[in-house]
């Protein structure tokens, strides 16, 4: 098993009472799984994503990835966690706008600590994998936002993460685009066994996935 | 990693380059100012060190009471230098000065003469007590003959035209020949015997002979062996006053005892002073050379941290505040698995860039300013580029200055949250800023406070210049050194008195400003003991004197040609009567005289009291002084009716050069010359003025940046604002009264602080201004109106923006 949430629930206080963001949600997610969570806005999709990413911290319950403790752990710890197993992918892609595609693609690997000759390696990979060799000099501005959302993918891959999270993946493109990259996934799920969790709207994207967690008012249905 | 930063850093410094240009302007200034002031003060605590045996060095000072007058003297008795040797195992040698002043030398033959500022007799040791090395001639010998003297390079190059000069002759004020026996190095510039030019061996002062240990005209330095301690040295120090000064005394005031001489309240007292401290220590008013004090030191070294940190914290608010650009970037480079300490390594990084940046720029900005910066101090610094500890010092501090300017950015910086600035809550990650406001408020208390400073600085230098100094300062010229007139001197003075726009002339050595003079006894007729002797100064005065320089007359009258008797009367001023114990009408007839121990002493008389004029610094309290009529002038003073000024000055000239031909016309006007003795406060009013310039400039930068910030951040509640119907003015008012808050709050905190640390400055004057609630008013004022304008403009530019671009957004 990949990563299991137990009676997860997740709060804020405001005038005076608890408003429910995640409430008792429980899920176990298999290595090689492709999971959509859906549901209306405000239903927590994304807080759910961000507590798996490690990024968000929840108020009650328990969470293991790989069998550690993720509740437990020390922020140092949690963040060398998602830095070696986790990779993200953002709707409005999230690159840095003063890097070249290339370095965009190496940043991961630098905060990994992987010596330069490996990264060169890894990122020539990479830019190769996706076609976008003649683009690698390039600035995120000067791409368009398919471009701009490979990019996204290629860097959350190339640490080779064991999960994909996707927060809407596709929002911000045209449905040409969309397919592009859902295809990209599908295929990086199939082939490379990539754990895959994204955050849909669309019903058409969530069925590229092998299974879809419905959420509403932050519970599970 | 460490590439990757700096390749980040520069990248996104050179993307903001608006944020960069504030933020390495504002630091690289002050780092220029702060190492300006640092060179300064390096180049001030350097003085005398140069000289060989520098730590081993002293000078004999004495603080003498004796007849109503406290004197504090740098300069010794004739015989003290031989006694100190002789008695003292201690003293390994001795050398002893006697300034004459400024002179005229020419070289024998020649028609014209020049003038050396700086003359002075010197004991033969001199050369090798300091370890001055001669470019020609033999150092022990060299000032040993009665009419010989070493020259400095310089002057020997302006008479000689080269330093090989030994035997050639010089003509000193048209009267005495010496021969060159050497040639020296100019002396440093920061070195108490700067600017002395010649040297005349002491054999030819007679004085310098006499076992006269009354008169205190010899600057005396003792040079301890290496093993002696200074403290051993000064407590015996004393034993001088009993084996010398008292048996010396008894001749002239037989009965003299030490317990009498205590008992009746007179005192000397014998202390040393390390020869490297002068400059900065002591506190005599007779030195050979200026000197400078700690206090100035401290107040520049306050102004230039003031700086440093205005700059750093300038740094600080506009990171932080821009901060809001980059908290995407922090989230993002968190999911990518960037830890606390990477961001905080990479912010630091970035700083550590921009405060060499800094650094660069402030070494260009103080290269261009230095050369005048030299020119008001009156100091040659130079960047001292070829040293190796400058440059680590340099970095040293760049690098410390970009740490801490960069940390409070970095550590904030790196605690945003990724999920919140990811959707775009940045503002909300990027805080109330009370921080920020702290710091504004800090940088403008600051600022204020140098406001309030300089105000205060420039009243009293104002008051000084503008207040009724008992004389009239302005429109008198002073002619120097007219000696060699000879004979002629009368007619000259006849040939100037009929020129149309000349109101009085007078001839007297003494005049009302700054100049080396000394007190002298006198009694009053009857007195038959020393204790109730007067220390008043007397001047060798014309019959043309008070009215030349428009000076009252209290009580009797003014010298008068009609009266033969006048030779012998004396005009005193106000502050004698006390002495004198008695009022201005009740002195007039009185008789007093010099000499105490002659059968029959020659006697002046009392003919008037004039009203009292400052003749000292307006640090000091006027003293006593009598003005007699003595034929012996060598310097004029006129007064002119206004007027073209160097018309009548070409016009003296003329006069001059057909009746003194080939010699140097030298003259001042003499409010110049009395304005320099607030030289220091000068100097010190023009650099509170530049650098309360700088960091108000600083403050600036900073809240501009804080204004850009602001508007920012409330661009969304401005669009809403609009929406509902506010006016661009509404709307600018609610921007710009927020930091006019943080300036009030800045402005209540410093004005307290610069009302005391003032009066504190104050103090140093006799004669002060009472600081008036002007002073706040206008302060507070000035700091509210910068305020206003540096963050106006960013208030009406976010304003006026259409509410429709900034709602669109998110």
């Amino acid at each position: 098993m990949l990563l299991q949430l137990k009676n997860i629930f997740k709060w804020v206080q405001q005038g005076g009472q608890r408003v429910f963001l995640l409430k008792d949600i429980n899920l176990e997610v298999e290595e090689g799984e492709f999971i959509s969570i859906m549901g209306p806005s405000g239903s927590g999709k994304s807080t759910l994503l961000n507590v798996i990413g490690m990024l968000d911290t929840f108020d009650e319950g328990e969470y293991d990835f790989l069998s550690e403790s993720v509740h437990t752990l020390k922020e140092k710890y949690r963040s060398n966690l998602y830095k070696e197993y986790i990779g993200f992918v953002f709707q409005s892609y999230h690159l840095l706008d003063d890097l070249t595609v290339e370095e965009n693609l190496e940043m991961p690997l630098l905060y990994k600590k992987i010596k330069s000759s490996e990264r060169k390696a890894l990122v020539a990979d990479m830019l190769d994998r996706f076609n976008i060799v003649g683009k690698k000099d390039l600035f995120p501005t000067q791409l368009s936002g398919g471009q701009q959302q490979l990019v996204g993918v290629a860097r959350a891959l190339i640490g080779k993460p064991k999960l994909i999270l996707a927060d809407e993946p596709t929002g911000n493109l045209n449905s040409q685009q969309s397919e592009e990259i859902m295809a990209l996934f599908k295929k990086l799920n199939e082939e490379d066994g990539v754990t895959i969790i994204q955050v849909t709207h669309s019903e058409k994207n969530a069925e590229y996935g092998s299974r879809i967690i419905n959420l509403l008012d932050g519970r599970k249905i | 990693m460490f590439k990757n930063y700096i390749k980040i850093a520069w990248r996104s410094l050179k993307k903001q380059a608006f944020f960069t240009f504030l933020n390495t302007f504002g630091l690289a200034i002050g780092m220029a100012g702060a190492l300006m002031i640092s060179l300064y003060i390096n180049d001030e605590l350097s003085y005398d060190k140069m000289f060989a045996d520098a730590d081993r060095i002293y000078r004999i000072d004495a603080d003498i009471k004796f007849g109503g007058a406290e004197i504090k003297a740098a300069e010794s008795a004739p015989p003290m230098a031989g006694a100190l040797k002789r008695d003292y195992s201690q003293v390994e040698s001795t050398v002893r000065f006697r300034t004459l002043g400024s002179m005229y030398v020419k070289k024998v033959g020649s028609e014209t003469s020049s003038k050396e500022d700086r003359v002075t007799y010197a004991d033969s040791t001199f050369f090798e007590f300091f370890g001055i090395d001669l470019l020609v001639g033999n150092s022990k010998s060299a000032l040993t003959g009665t009419n010989s003297l070493v020259l400095t390079k310089t002057a020997a190059e302006k008479y000689f035209g080269s330093t090989d000069v030994l035997g050639q002759d010089l003509l000193l004020d048209n009267s005495d020949t010496y021969t060159v026996t050497g040639v020296i190095d100019d002396m440093p510039k920061n070195s108490y015997f700067n600017e002395y030019s010649v040297f005349l061996a002491m054999a030819g002062n007679v004085g310098s002979r006499e076992e006269l240990w009354g008169s205190n005209n010899y600057f005396t330095f003792v040079k301890l062996i290496p093993e002696a301690r200074v403290e051993d040295f000064q407590a015996p120090l004393q034993g001088m006053l009993e084996r010398y000064m008292l048996p010396w005394a008894q001749k002239y005031f037989p009965g003299m005892t030490a317990e009498s001489f205590a008992a009746s309240g007179n005192y000397i007292r014998y202390h040393t002073i390390a020869f490297t401290d002068i400059h900065l220590h002591s506190d005599r008013s007779s030195e050979m050379n200026a000197t400078s004090s700690m206090q100035n030191i401290y107040i520049l070294s306050f102004i230039g941290l003031f700086l440093i940190i205005l700059a750093s914290v300038n740094f600080m608010n506009l990171s932080t505040a821009h901060s809001l650009k980059r908290a995407k970037e922090v989230g993002v480079r968190k999911t990518l698995g960037s830890n606390k300490m990477n961001l905080i390594f990479q912010f630091l990084t970035e700083s550590g860039l921009i405060a060499f940046i800094s650094l660069i720029a402030a070494l260009l900005i103080t290269m261009i300013t230095l050369p005048f910066f030299n020119g008001f101090t009156g100091k040659s610094i130079a960047i001292p580029f070829s040293q190796p500890l400058f440059w680590l010092l340099l970095f040293a501090a760049t690098i410390l200055l970009g740490f801490f300017s960069g940390c409070y950015p970095a550590f904030f910086m790196s605690r945003f949250n990724p999920v919140k600035t990811l959707k775009g809550g940045a503002s909300e990650s990027v805080g109330n800023g009370r921080v920020r406001n702290a710091l504004v408020i800090f940088q403008f208390s600051i600022s204020v406070f140098l406001i309030v400073s300089t105000l205060v600085v420039f009243q009293q230098l104002n008051y000084i210049q503008s207040k009724d100094l008992g004389f009239t300062k302005d429109q008198v010229l002073l002619i120097n050194e007219i000696s060699p007139l000879g004979s002629k001197t009368n007619a000259f003075k006849e040939e100037i008195l009929k020129m149309g726009n000349v109101e009085n002339v007078t001839l007297s050595n003494f005049y009302p400003t700054p100049s080396w003079r000394s007190d002298t006894s006198f009694f009053q007729e009857g007195t038959k003991s020393q204790e109730n002797a007067i220390q008043m100064q007397t001047w060798d005065v014309d019959m043309d004197y008070l009215k030349t320089l428009e000076m009252d007359v209290v009580a009797g009258r003014d010298f008068n040609k009609q009266y033969a008797s006048d030779s012998t009367a004396i005009i005193i001023n106000e502050a004698t009567l006390p002495i004198l114990n008695v009022t201005a009408q009740e002195a007039l007839g009185m008789r007093i005289s010099e000499e105490i121990d002659m059968e029959n002493p020659s006697y002046y008389t009392i003919i008037g009291v004039v009203k009292d004029f400052h003749f000292k610094s307006l640090r000091e309290n006027i003293g006593a002084l009598g003005l007699h009529v003595e034929n012996n002038a060598e310097n004029m003073a006129v007064r002119l009716s206004g007027g073209d000024y160097s018309k009548s000055i070409a016009e003296i000239e003329n006069i001059w050069n057909t009746m003194a031909p080939g010699q140097p016309f030298d003259y001042q006007f003499m409010d110049e010359a009395f304005y320099s003795t607030y030289n220091s406060e000068q100097k010190l009013s023009q650099i509170f003025f530049i650098f309360t310039i700088l960091s108000i400039f600083i403050a600036c930068l900073g809240l501009f940046g804080l204004a850009a910030f602001n508007a920012e951040k409330r661009t969304k509640e401005i669009g809403v604002r609009k929406v509902l119907g506010a006016t661009v003015s509404q709307i600018s008012y609610r921007l710009t009264v927020d930091f006019l808050k943080l300036v009030g709050v800045a402005i209540l905190i410093s004005l307290p602080l610069g009302w005391f640390a003032m009066n504190k400055w104050l103090e140093d004057f006799s004669y002060r201004i009472e600081i008036g609630f002007g002073v706040f008013v206008l302060a507070a004022v000035l700091a509210i109106m910068v305020a206003i304008v540096t963050v106006s403009y960013q208030s009406i530019k976010a304003a006026i923006v259409n509410p429709v671009k900034s709602l669109r957004s998110d």
